[in-house]
């Protein structure tokens, strides 16, 4: 008997396997798109009164008229980081054993590695696409037409397997799932240290400096700038530089840490 | 052709604080179509012996080989031949056995269709066809340790390397994973077993290697390791520390054993009442004393001085006596 021999179908086997674990744990994938949901429900409720519509014609007209458009990127950045989720899925495979078990027969030991990822990249996309619906349906409207929500989709996917790259690289080093997930309170200075409310010209003082210095800034003007003002092409590219370095970088990170943690003693 | 081929090999852990030598020096041969059982005590080196031969571990000194293959540079190779159920079982929890044996299979380069015939095939021959569209979480112990079993079978591999098998499990369970072994060995498969259990290897295996200390510091059949302790096991028993103390400077080449010390003589039986008398002659109280023919119990506290496992009154390996 020869093992597949084909890394491919060994990765979409393996993948399968993983949908498998993620589709018998539906309430898993609850919390974070609840959280994003919540975000654009609240947002909207507490401050589209007053930066929306209303702020017709004053200096406050940042969102021009449709505060969904303006808030919708950070629930989409918010649904993104369920990317996460590769980190937990890989190391509850080390911890299980399974891993070993795979490392024991003849298949490639990147096609296990990369499973749990691309479920997370896949778990981006549903996400990110179900808070764009919800989006959609009260009344987010692109700029650029409804491209822009092809375009916000496409940042969050980068962005969502830059985190992807951040929890496999956090969990593999710590070595427990439990270590995977408390590495995504990253999200709160991510998410939080930009210009979530307001554009980044109203901030002040540490946070303006800090928020120039958080990819996160750039990925949600870049979606921003699709949702309400239209083609800006240097704000897009900078967006979506951003978000690639970042996932770049993580994955990287990710690779040789995955690929430390899985040598042969 | 050997199924197994170990040439002194050594495993040694360096880290930051210490180095561990978790195997000095093993050596053994395993012949195609035989169980061959690896005993000892939890920290032996039983396990990172399985994982340097199953290409898990590297090895730091020495050479191994299966069916001739060197296992320290083709491992993909010697993972085409072995089948592999380790200690920590790896199986996924959320899926049903139907779905791990399918997915093992596809691994394996069954097609779709050969994978549902091959998964139906092994579902049975481990005894899980009616558990098979349940989840594995709701599995016993038992019902799990033969999944793993099953597992390792997908590709019919011509050696199999199970580490503690049975540890954990009732003994109706065991048994049944006794039988099955057996039967696999039945079938042409070399099986190379860890265990713990002294009833296990005397059961199960053709050929015993004990390991100490990641030493091997005997190997065999049972029936020569019984016979190399050579006569019958001679068993004393005392009430005072004392009267045990002044008996073994009485009697020579004695293990002692809590409260007890032990004599291999020929012909024990007939030899009893000679021991007593120069016992009792200088006042020792013996509670009790009997004669009996050597158990593979005898033979792990002959070669290592602790015994392996069983009553509450046996020294660990920490608390070993000086013979």
């Amino acid at each position: 008997m020869q093992s597949n021999r084909s890394f491919i179908v060994q990765l979409q086997i393996l993948t399968k396997r993983m949908v498998f674990r993620v589709i018998r744990r539906p309430l898993a994938e609850l919390p974070n798109l609840i959280i994003s949901a919540f975000f654009l429900f609240v947002y909207d409720g507490a401050l589209g009164g007053v930066f929306g519509g209303a702020a017709s014609g004053t200096p406050f007209d940042f969102a021009k008229g449709n505060f969904v458009n303006f808030i919708l990127p950070v629930s989409i950045v918010s649904a993104s980081l369920s990317g996460a989720a590769s980190g937990i899925y890989l190391v509850e495979d080390i911890e299980s054993g399974v891993f070993k078990r795979y490392q024991s027969m003849p298949i490639s030991r990147w096609a296990i590695i990369l499973a749990p990822m691309n479920v997370g990249a896949f778990r981006v996309l549903v996400q990110s696409s179900l808070i764009l619906g919800i989006g959609k349906f009260i009344g987010a409207d692109p700029a650029v037409g409804n491209i822009g929500f092809l375009i916000v989709l496409s940042l969050a996917f980068i962005w969502g397997m830059g985190f992807a790259g951040y929890s496999v690289a956090a969990g593999v080093k710590s070595g427990s799932s439990q270590g995977a997930q408390a590495a995504t309170f990253l999200f709160f200075p991510a998410i939080f240290l930009a210009p979530t409310f307001v554009p980044r010209e109203a901030l002040k003082g540490w946070l303006e400096t800090a928020a120039a210095y958080n990819p996160t800034t750039y990925v949600i003007e870049s979606m921003r700038s699709v949702m309400v003002d239209g083609w800006e092409l240097d704000v897009l590219f900078r967006g979506y530089l951003s978000a690639g370095i970042f996932a770049a970088i993580t994955l990287t990170f990710a690779v040789i840490s995955a690929r430390k943690a899985t040598e042969k003693a | 052709m050997l199924a197994v081929d170990v040439k002194n090999i050594k495993k040694t852990f360096i880290s930051k604080k210490d180095t561990v030598e978790a195997v000095k020096d093993v050596s053994f041969q395993v012949k195609q179509g035989e169980i061959f059982g690896l005993l000892g005590p939890n920290g032996a080196g039983k396990s990172t012996t399985i994982l340097m031969l199953t290409t898990l571990l590297s090895i730091t000194e020495g050479n191994a080989s299966i069916l001739g293959i060197d296992v320290a540079t083709k491992d993909k190779e010697v993972r085409e031949k072995i089948g592999v159920a380790l200690q920590d079982t790896g199986i996924d929890n959320l899926l049903t056995g139907r779905e791990l044996f399918f997915t093992t299979c596809r691994l394996w380069g069954y097609s779709k269709k050969d994978s549902e015939v091959r998964t139906n095939e092994l579902l049975d021959l481990v005894g899980l066809i009616e558990a098979a569209d349940r989840r594995v979480k709701t599995y016993s112990g038992g019902m799990k340790r033969r999944l793993d079993l099953g597992l390792s079978l997908v590709h019919s591999p011509e050696i199999l390397f199970l580490d503690e098998p049975t540890t954990g499990l009732d003994p109706g369970s065991r048994r049944v994973l006794w039988d099955e072994i057996k039967r696999l060995r039945d079938s042409g498969v070399t099986v190379i077993l860890t265990t713990q259990y002294l009833e296990e290897a005397d059961e199960l295996a053709d050929r015993i290697a004990i390991i100490d200390e990641g030493l091997v510091v005997a190997e065999g059949t049972s029936d020569e390791l019984k016979a190399s302790i050579g006569g019958d096991v001679i068993t004393f028993a005392f009430d005072s520390d004392d009267d045990l103390e002044n008996a073994k400077n009485i009697l020579s080449n004695t293990v002692q054993e809590k409260n007890e010390l032990r004599l291999t003589v020929e012909d024990g039986a007939s030899r009893i009442p000679g021991y007593l008398k120069d016992l009792t002659g200088q006042g020792v109280e013996v509670s009790s004393v009997s004669a009996n023919k050597p158990t593979l119990d005898d033979v792990f506290l002959e070669v290592t001085g602790y015994r392996l496992e069983g009553s509450e009154e046996s020294p660990t390996p920490d608390e070993k006596s000086e013979r």
